[in-house]
């Protein structure tokens, strides 16, 4: 599903967030990318969805190589990906239905199918009789539990997920992961950037390790080193 | 597509609503621009309008002498009349005729009258062909001044000049006036949209992320700059036509003689105008906004 090989992306001769990275991601698939702050996560991901570019390399997804992708076919490659964020990035003039339903809107959804999607995603997500609520209504878990959804509800393919426990409490970020694990049973890859060692350890998935911008360690049910 | 028509008009409300202040900044000065470019026009135009009033009745007066025989009156004929490129219509007035136009025109002053009558010439009214060429008219004074038994030439080349002259003094200024203020409005409508586009950053990064192309992205933005100055022109169209309303009434209370009666524009000149200004207005808030939205959308 993903693939990278011989990755380097840096954002000044003094810093390399990635440095000849290497690795395949297979359909269904749920992976952590760990690592202390600064270590290139963040950056695998935005290489992921073509919000930055490499080099050198190439990053290729769903059997295609998206950097040689021209800039018109990126939103439809972007449709195929769902992103969740540390800080949610809901809008807070919307409701719950409103911000899920702006992502099915802008991808031109028409009305019906929108009225039937946005409900059946706010159930999966256990939001059912939330919808009416803005997001300053809503506790940090119920918000990332719509930000889930809105990523989650044109059913994309892969889910990119930047630290999607790192402004929730313990228990809170046990349920988001239980939510995320629920989602990759249906078929959708997961990629998670963290470095919260307890979810890691508990979820026992496979670990991408970086440091400074390489990749130190590769390892199927790996845990938090 | 209805869902996307309607994601697109309720989106392009909301931001026009959102800067309501920048808006109406960027409406206003779209409506005074355009006002002042469709006056230049207007302004033009009734110059053009008074002119062609007054040349209408242009006529070179070429006098004869006092006493010529008929002979060398017809020599003079012959030698108008072979300008043939320059000269439309040549027509003899006697020296009786000329005496009835001296006794309208001296009707007031019998004295003055009393002493032209003696020595009245005959004269050749001459209308030129191009009357509104003040460089024709003295080129053709002073061709006719050297023929024999000509006693002078008069002309209102003089007239027409200062007519060409304001016009152009106007036209000009008033023209690049507006140019200048067409300009501020397309940046003023560029800033509001990416003043809109700056403070909907965020949603703009969502829709992005979701997978919304970079169009579908632009376009209430380009609607929005579109609308801006369309109701700027509209607003200036009625200006315009107010303003020509009213200048054109109080004109036409003027006496027969003030020289200012054909200042006007009355034809269907003045929505055609419009309806150019509308099309200007349209473009340049396309302009401005799409400028801006190409501009801005990464943020």
């Amino acid at each position: 599903m993903i693939r990278l090989e011989n990755v380097t992306k840096s954002y000044s001769t003094e810093v390399t967030a990635l440095r000849d990275a290497n690795f395949d991601i297979a359909k269904g698939e749920f992976v952590f990318l760990v690592g202390p702050s600064g270590s290139g996560k963040s950056t695998m991901l935005r290489l992921m969805n073509r919000q930055e570019r490499p080099e050198k390399g190439a990053v290729w997804v769903a059997g295609r190589n998206i950097n040689d992708m021209p800039d018109s076919k990126v939103p439809h490659l972007r449709r195929n990906i769902g992103n969740i964020f540390q800080d949610y990035k809901l809008l807070a003039g919307k409701t719950v239905f409103e911000n899920i339903a702006f992502a099915l809107e802008v991808i031109g959804k028409p009305r019906h199918v929108i009225r039937q999607q946005v409900p059946a995603v706010l159930e999966l997500v256990g939001l059912g009789g939330k919808q009416e609520r803005f997001p300053h209504q809503l506790s940090g878990g119920e918000q990332q539990r719509v930000s889930i959804a809105r990523a989650f509800v044109n059913r994309p393919l892969i889910l990119l997920a930047d630290e999607p426990t790192g402004n929730l409490d313990p228990a809170t970020g046990e349920g988001i992961m239980r939510l995320l694990d629920r989602i990759n049973k249906t078929g959708t890859t997961v990629v998670m950037a963290t470095h919260d060692q307890r979810i890691v350890n508990m979820m026992r998935k496979r670990v991408i390790q970086f440091d400074r911008g390489v990749i130190v360690r590769d390892q199927a049910r790996g845990v938090y080193e | 597509m209805i869902s996307r028509i309607r994601y697109t008009f309720r989106e392009m409300w909301a931001s026009l609503s959102r800067n309501l202040t920048l808006t109406a900044a960027a409406v206003i000065t779209s409506t005074v621009s355009l006002f002042l470019f469709g006056g230049t026009l207007l302004i033009q135009r009734a110059f053009d309008n008074q002119l062609k009033k007054w040349t209408g009745g242009v006529e070179m007066i070429v006098y004869v002498n006092h006493g010529a025989t008929p002979d060398k009156v017809e020599l003079i004929r012959k030698a108008l009349l072979a300008e043939s490129s320059t000269v439309e219509t040549v027509d003899y007035c006697d020296e009786t005729c000329s005496a009835g136009i001296a006794a309208t025109l001296f009707a007031t002053d019998p004295a003055a009258l009393e002493q032209l009558l003696p020595n009245i010439p005959s004269l050749f009214k001459v209308k030129p062909v191009d009357k509104s060429s003040s460089a024709l008219l003295r080129s053709l004074k002073t061709q006719f001044e050297g023929l024999p038994n000509v006693h002078s030439v008069e002309t209102p080349d003089e007239a027409v000049d200062l007519l060409s002259q304001l016009k152009d003094f106007f036209g000009v200024r008033t023209l690049v006036l507006s140019v200048v203020l067409l300009g501020a409005s397309a940046l003023l409508i560029w800033n509001t949209i990416r003043t809109a586009m700056f403070a909907r950053r965020r949603e703009i990064e969502v829709m992005k992320l979701v997978g919304a192309t970079n169009w579908f992205i632009r376009l209430p933005f380009m609607l929005e700059g579109l609308l801006q100055g369309i109701v700027g022109a509209a607003m200036g169209s009625a200006a315009l036509l107010f303003v020509n309303d009213n200048w054109t009434s109080g004109v036409r209370g003027f006496p027969d003689n003030s020289g200012l009666k054909s200042f006007v524009v009355t034809d269907g000149f003045p929505l055609w105008v419009c309806f150019w200004m509308v099309i200007l207005g349209a473009f340049v808030g396309a302009v401005g906004s799409a400028t801006a939205a190409s501009r801005f959308l990464d943020v």
